[in-house]
């Protein structure tokens, strides 16, 4: 199966602060990452605070802009487009946020919300208009009555539903879901994750899902890509970086996950996460590492198989198994 | 003027709307001239054919009054336009694309501002001469910069939210998104901007033309009645009053319009209890709580009893907390769990006595026993006795570390402050407390650490430094609110273990009272559970048998729902979670009978009857006519 969306090589690095005398300070997002997603597959990704997993889900829509790497969307180099070609392209490309309240319009009814996003590519216009937009609230579980309502008649997770509609007007064949569910309480996660498997189920749509959420990133992912800092830490089916992850850092986030099961002795990471402004030589993970090597420190380690169908970018074979 | 204009913004409307009526209506039914002079009335006192007399030179001074507020009117709103328009579109502009149109914008309203504006408007119209046009081209520059300053960070602030990424998303042009989309969500605070422009445009106005810059005599306006009067002053009062008065008038209805603007426009206005109210709702409650003596259990720190809290409305109280009762032992952890919504939260802060004003006691109590011995209840105690036992006796740690903190503050000033507003002891002696602290909540190098600022330390450092302030007075209860839940996974757990510690080993015998929705994390650190839902605690006992077995159906979904405790489930296979249809209750639209039930796999008729109370059995209780303690759930089903 090709790829839908093939990124390789993706970096971004932000300036902070004001100009040195020489240089600028930078704060490194991203550092090479390459990913790929086939249609109708569900890509997770998750990462602390500051591994740079939402610059990935922008990036790959181009809301901002990477400096090096490729993003190729069906086969089109997404990076050599105009801004009109981009635009047009936005159609197969959406995105649903994390912040229920802050991702809707507080002036615009759910319709006016919905029939932008249709206006925006010509769809479904005159006669076809209101079918369309029934059928839309109607597959996110709201009822039509919801189409002249404005955002704050409704709950948390009805919004992430009409977020969701939204996505979904324009007939997407990809869609990132940034944190989408991270806000919304347990038991309306639930439905929403339902929503979305039920969704690429049928349509066959393609997401890439952040989360920081392990167990929702498992339940939901076909793969799942484990950041830290900037880098690709581990990368394989969902079930196998849960149940036997490879690299020590997907170990400590696993087994520090909060479960009701009794839990198994928690790796613990000494120290703080360091400052993508001054990220550690060689493996960026080393500094918080229970087996780091002085090797660790010489050069950043590739990622290379391990287990079964997973990558990882840990030098070590002997630890996990 | 549609009737449906907010209650707060009918006087003003209505005194403004009189106003600009009055002058601009006003001159065409009167006869008299502004500008025909009759020398022999010369400051003529007021008669029926000139009500407000006649001015120095025998004109109609009400029919000045009424023509010279016209052209203050037509200057500042012509003016206030202008500005507006072209401020408004330069911030836009400005913040949506930034780079050079932010640098223009911005470099530009600077250039400006850099002028005092009186002197830049007496230099162009010497430069122009004098005259309306004039008037409003300086006024219009001069307001300029206020509109392209309050657009750009208002437009800044809109087009970083994400319904304005989403619209990019969607692939629409700049054009749109920046003209519907961002605007209408700036339109607020420009408005009222607007009204104030327009009220400081009429006051230079009236400025400039006292100065004989403004209105070209003969034509009236208000500043120069108020210069001719000047000379005449001690013979002819009125002529100076009149015009005064005038001014007064529009501005103090323009300002009262701004005022009242301002506060409906703003989101968050509401009506809060004034401190009568308070007083009072206070002493109802003192005097309910005036009962028989409360003795509490030796171990038992503290005791919500049947606990009730009500938002008052016009159309009757609203109640959010039903009947809550809670008793927090020493050395134990109680986790109170629950949706957004639930009341968990409200029953914390009504623990610290840390209410908002908004929201009134309805019945019940909360018995604290204090450090000195003997046990109080919260509601007879004043504003002073409510704050020393807060820290001494109960203290409270928050989800967000950051905002808890005071940012321009070093950590070490915030903790001696703390240490010593419960404790008698000098600076240097509250510092090496403070170390101390930092150091037991596992702060590395406390003793550096201590004159950091709230910004230097990252999230999971700020929480501990919020958990060792909390610590320093020393307290018999602890209250956790969502601690763990703005932090990342390998963090959160460090904390609960920290919290778990400390518990053991440092404050033996410190209640706990952890508030959170993760019941992975309940799981590990709570001795007993208290679930909470619309207000009401649904089910509660020893935290490890109720999640291994919940009795009431709310406590069994939400355990269904969480991906975390399905590992064998995948979505790839065609796997769902047990997810819990519909929303949770909120406290207007609470159904009748048990107030889960709209969303309970196993409702009967029975349960939209009565309401059902928290049954008992053994260390246990859950509010479900289905739960084993219960009288006889079969009997209810089959009469049902």
């Amino acid at each position: 199966m090709t790829a839908l969306l093939e990124v390789s090589d993706l970096s971004k690095a932000y300036p902070v602060g004001r100009r040195g005398l020489f240089r600028r300070r930078t704060m490194q997002a991203l550092a090479g990452v390459s990913l790929s997603i086939a249609p109708g597959e569900v890509l997770g990704l998750v990462g602390e605070s500051g591994s740079g997993k939402s610059t990935i889900g922008k990036a790959v829509l181009r809301l901002i802009e990477p400096e090096t790497g490729s993003i190729r969307f069906d086969g089109r180099d997404l990076r050599a487009l105009s801004t009109e070609e981009l635009r047009a392209a936005r159609k197969d490309m959406q995105i649903i946020f994390q912040d229920p309240y802050a991702s809707l319009d507080p002036r615009k009814t759910v319709r006016a919300a919905l029939a932008e996003a249709l206006d925006t590519h010509g769809l479904h216009t005159g006669q076809r208009r209101t079918p369309r937009l029934n059928e839309l609230v109607q597959m996110v579980g709201l009822s039509p009555q919801a189409l002249d309502r404005r955002p704050h008649e409704f709950s948390g997770g009805q919004r992430q539903r009409i977020g969701i509609a939204r996505a979904l007007a324009v007939e997407p064949r990809f869609i990132v879901a940034d944190e989408a569910v991270s806000a919304l309480d347990v038991s309306i996660q639930a439905q929403i994750l339902n929503l979305l498997a039920d969704l690429r189920a049928r349509t066959g749509i393609s997401i890439l899902f952040i989360s920081h959420d392990l167990s929702v990133v498992r339940f939901i992912s076909d793969r799942v890509m484990v950041l830290y800092l900037g880098r690709v830490m581990e990368l394989g089916p969902a079930d196998r970086i849960h149940f036997a992850p490879r690299h020590p850092y997907t170990a400590a986030l696993v087994s520090a996950e909060p479960s009701l099961a009794p839990r198994q002795a928690r790796i613990r990471l000494t120290g703080e996460i360091p400052s993508p402004m001054n990220p550690p030589s060689g493996c960026v993970f080393r500094t918080r590492c229970p087996y780091a090597l002085p090797e660790c420190a010489q050069a950043v380690p590739a990622l290379r198989p391990a287990g079964e169908g997973q990558l990882t970018a840990c030098i070590r074979d002997d630890i996990l198994s | 003027m549609s009737l449906s204009l907010p209650k707060p913004m009918r006087l003003p409307s209505l005194i403004l709307l009189a106003l600009v009526m009055t002058l601009v209506f006003g001159p065409m039914i009167m006869s008299a001239d502004p500008i025909s002079i009759s020398v022999k009335d010369r400051m003529a006192l007021p008669s029926w054919s000139h009500w407000l007399g006649q001015d120095e030179f025998g004109r109609d001074r009400l029919a000045r009054v009424l023509y010279g507020g016209r052209v203050s009117l037509t200057v500042a709103f012509l003016a206030s336009v202008i500005a507006c328009v072209v401020g408004t579109l330069f911030g836009l502009i400005g913040a949506y694309f930034r780079g050079p149109f932010e640098f223009v914008t911005m470099r530009l309203s600077d250039v400006v501002l850099c002028f005092p504006p009186i002197l830049l408007a007496l230099l162009v119209v010497t430069l122009f001469g004098p005259g309306v046009t004039t008037l409003v081209a300086v006024l219009s520059v001069l307001y300029f910069p206020a509109f392209a300053r309050i657009a750009f960070s208002e437009a800044l602030r809109v087009a970083a939210l994400d319904f304005v990424e989403a619209a990019r998303a969607l692939g629409a042009a700049p054009r749109r998104i920046v003209l519907r989309t961002v605007l209408p969500n700036i339109l607020g605070p420009i408005s009222v901007q607007f009204s104030l422009t327009a009220a400081a445009s009429i006051t230079i106005e009236s400025g400039l033309s006292f100065l004989g810059l403004g209105v070209v005599p003969p034509a009236p306006s208000w500043g120069q009645m108020i210069r001719g009067a000047r000379a005449f002053m001690n013979q002819d009062p009125t002529g100076i009053l009149v015009p005064c008065a005038a001014l007064t008038l529009t501005i103090w209805s323009i300002n009262f319009f701004c005022d009242r603007l301002r506060d409906t426009l703003d989101p968050k206005h509401g009506e809060s209890a004034g401190k009568d109210e308070i007083a009072k709702a206070r002493a109802d409650a003192a005097a309910a709580a005036a009962g028989p003596a409360q003795i509490l259990d030796a171990d038992v720190v503290a005791q919500v009893k049947d606990l009730r809290l009500a938002l008052p409305r016009p159309e009757g109280p609203l109640a959010l907390i039903d009947g809550v009762t809670l008793t927090l032992r020493q050395n134990e952890c109680t986790a109170l769990v629950g949706e957004s919504g639930s009341g968990k939260s409200l029953t914390s802060l009504a623990l610290m006595g840390l209410l908002p004003s908004a929201i009134r006691p309805a019945g019940g109590r909360i018995l604290i026993h204090r450090k000195t011995g003997g046990t109080v209840d919260l509601a007879t105690l004043g504003e002073r006795e409510t704050e020393d036992l807060r820290g001494n006796d109960v203290a409270m740690i928050f989800q967000e570390p950051m905002t808890s903190l005071n940012p321009i503050h070093r950590i070490g000033a915030q903790m001696i402050e703390a240490i010593r507003a419960h404790k008698a002891i000098s600076a240097e002696e509250a510092r090496a407390r403070a170390v101390e602290l930092l150091d037991l909540v596992g702060i590395p190098e406390a003793g550096r650490r201590i004159d950091s600022y709230p910004h230097e330390l990252s999230g999971g450092m700020r929480q501990r430094v919020m958990i060792a302030m909390a610590l320093s007075g020393e307290p018999k209860l602890m209250i956790a609110d969502e601690p763990t839940t703005a932090l990342d996974v390998t963090i959160q757990a460090e904390i609960v273990e920290l919290l778990q510690r400390l518990r053991q080993e440092y404050a033996a015998g410190m209640s706990l009272l952890f508030i959170s929705h993760n019941l992975g994390i309940v799981a590990e650190i709570a001795d007993q559970i208290a679930v909470m839902y619309a207000g009401e605690v649904v089910e509660q006992g020893p935290a490890a048998e109720v999640l291994a077995t919940p009795h009431h159906p709310y406590t069994r979904a939400l355990l269904d729902s969480m991906p975390s405790a399905h590992e064998d489930l995948h979505s790839s296979r065609g796997d769902r979670l047990a997810a819990i249809a519909g929303t949770p209750a909120r406290p207007e639209a609470r159904p009748s009978g048990c107030a889960f039930r709209d969303r309970c796999p196993q409702a009967r008729p029975c349960c939209a009857e009565s309401r059902p109370e928290l049954y008992p059995t053994g260390t246990r209780a859950a509010r479900c006519f289905f739960a084993p303690g219960a009288d006889q759930p079969q009997e209810r089903e089959a009469g049902a």
